[in-house]
């Protein structure tokens, strides 16, 4: 199938939601605001949960509205990612397959993405994805190849800074949104500060 | 690298109460436990008194959560010269062998404890928390129910069962749990909510209904629950649009919603105001009430 790209931006807040809640599994939405094409750009994404990833009201609730934003800011939701509790499985959950389904239903290319706890730890060359895509029916692994992410040592540096600036607890979930409606599940600020520090060589990352 | 009394002008006794507040309600800010607790114990030791063996006990276990093993080392050796046959310090060293992942020493020193003391429920606990982080789902569920057949008042097992049930997506088990939650804890509104969410999950008019009433029930305990109003909003929406419904159900449930939703937007007006940075969220929100008042009707 097509060519997946991951945007820096995207990139950073998955990896902060899944560093942000290392007990529990975490899961959220991947969006594009690229028109829709062969190639997939994830632009960004909206962490969604850090609890009962299982249970549909909370995620009925956070699909709905993040559909609803996007229409205001002519973005789609494009994939689903997740990240495990226990570290050494990083397979997708049949909570993970339905949510994946239900994107696929609107988005012929979604992707499932889930992130590979064993190669979190600092100094890791390889970034810690694993990339599903709907084939024949069902979810298949993704070719390496056709994913894409730009300037992968740039974006490490740029998740490093985020951690040692104490921005990284910026991060606002839907979950933490309904503890406390006054945080903003958009991640206005957080975005701002990661833009910041995409060095503006890069162009469109 | 200046000292957390030094940071934030606090004196050690201070420090000393807020690791106590901490440790009373059971928080598991480890980094934060780890910061105040090292130089505490570094900085002032001999003015704790007796209460330093909690506090290194406290400091051990955020250490492990911390990957900090040289710390939680030095808290073990003072605890074990102190204590030499203490069960309570074999558990601990028990924890910091599941740390680093050596799972079968770790149930060797739990069994040992055991066979000393059967009745010993930390280091049952222990062992079913070691399945768990193995990833041996239905082993950790058997174990737990075997766990609770004998201790049926531990609320804690209760609800960590629920969330093993949960997980494996057995809802009706995981509703049974929080039963019992709610029953010992009639005015925990999150038990209410969590029992309300599960029926939800489970579908059909009859839970759509049950779901409703205990998402109510949430809100009657603490107004300010969101998850309770957002839960109130959905299923009495999702019931009035049922076709198998009296007339007199719909009308009803058509006005638990249309509260529920005027609930939503105050809510979501007094949050947005002076708040330039949350005003997606709450245009988000005004929309999907919109939206879903539109299919209702």
């Amino acid at each position: 199938m097509g060519e997946v790209e991951l945007s820096c931006l995207a990139y950073a807040k998955m990896f902060l939601h899944a560093s942000q809640h290392p007990r529990s599994s975490v899961n959220g939405l991947l969006l594009s605001s690229s028109p829709a094409g062969a190639a997939v750009c994830i632009t960004d994404c909206v962490p969604l949960l850090h609890s009962h990833l299982s249970l549909a009201p909370v995620t009925q609730l956070a699909l709905t509205q993040v559909d609803v934003w996007c229409s205001q800011t002519q973005q789609r939701i494009v994939g689903y990612y997740q990240a495990n509790a226990c570290v050494s499985d990083s397979s997708p959950t049949p909570c993970a397959l339905k949510i994946a389904e239900k994107i696929f239903e609107q988005c012929n290319n979604a992707v499932l993405l889930m992130i590979d706890g064993e190669k979190m730890y600092p100094g890791c060359r390889v970034p810690p994805i694993v990339m599903y895509e709907r084939k024949d029916a069902r979810w298949t692994l993704k070719d390496k190849h056709t994913i894409m992410l730009r300037q992968w040592e740039e974006t490490c540096s740029i998740v490093n800074q985020l951690f040692s600036s104490g921005d990284q607890t910026l991060l606002v979930d839907f979950d933490s949104h309904l503890d406390d409606i006054t945080k903003d599940w958009t991640n206005q600020k957080l975005n701002a500060k990661i833009m910041e520090l995409i060095s503006p060589a890069n162009g469109n990352v | 690298m200046s000292s957390i009394s030094e940071l934030y002008d606090v004196t050690w006794e201070e420090m000393r109460d807020k690791l106590r507040k901490w440790r009373e309600e059971n928080y598991r800010n480890s980094e934060q436990i780890v910061d105040v607790g090292e130089e505490l114990i570094n900085e002032h030791a001999s003015k704790l008194g007796d209460d330093i063996w909690i506090i290194y006990e406290q400091v051990m276990i955020a250490a492990l959560d911390c990957s900090r093993d040289d710390l939680a080392w030095s808290c073990l050796q003072e605890l074990k010269r102190q204590f030499p046959d203490s069960h309570r310090v074999k558990r601990l060293a028990g924890m910091r062998l599941e740390a680093l992942e050596r799972y079968e020493d770790a149930n060797k020193l739990y069994d040992s404890i055991l066979q000393d003391d059967p009745t010993n429920t930390a280091a049952r606990k222990r062992k079913i928390s070691i399945l768990r982080a193995q990833g041996k789902s239905s082993e950790a569920i058997r174990e737990l129910n075997e766990y609770l057949e004998q201790f049926v008042g531990d609320q804690e097992a209760w609800h960590e069962l629920s969330e093993l049930y949960i997980n494996e997506h057995d809802y009706a088990k995981a509703a049974f749990c929080l039963e019992e939650l709610m029953m010992t804890n009639p005015h925990n509104h999150l038990y209410c909510e969590q029992y309300g969410e599960v029926k939800y999950t489970q579908g059909g008019l009859e839970n759509l209904e049950l779901a409703r009433k205990y998402f109510a029930q949430a809100l009657k305990l603490n107004n300010r629950n969101m998850r309770a109003l957002f839960g109130l909003y959905m299923s009495a929406s999702h019931v009035a649009a049922s076709p198998k419904v009296s007339a007199k159900v719909k009308k009803d449930n058509v006005k638990y919603a249309a509260w529920a939703a005027s609930q939503i937007s105050r809510a979501y007006q007094m949050a947005g105001r002076g708040k330039k940075e949350n005003k997606c969220s709450v245009k988000a929100v005004e929309e999907m009430l919109e939206s879903m008042q539109i299919t209702m009707s």
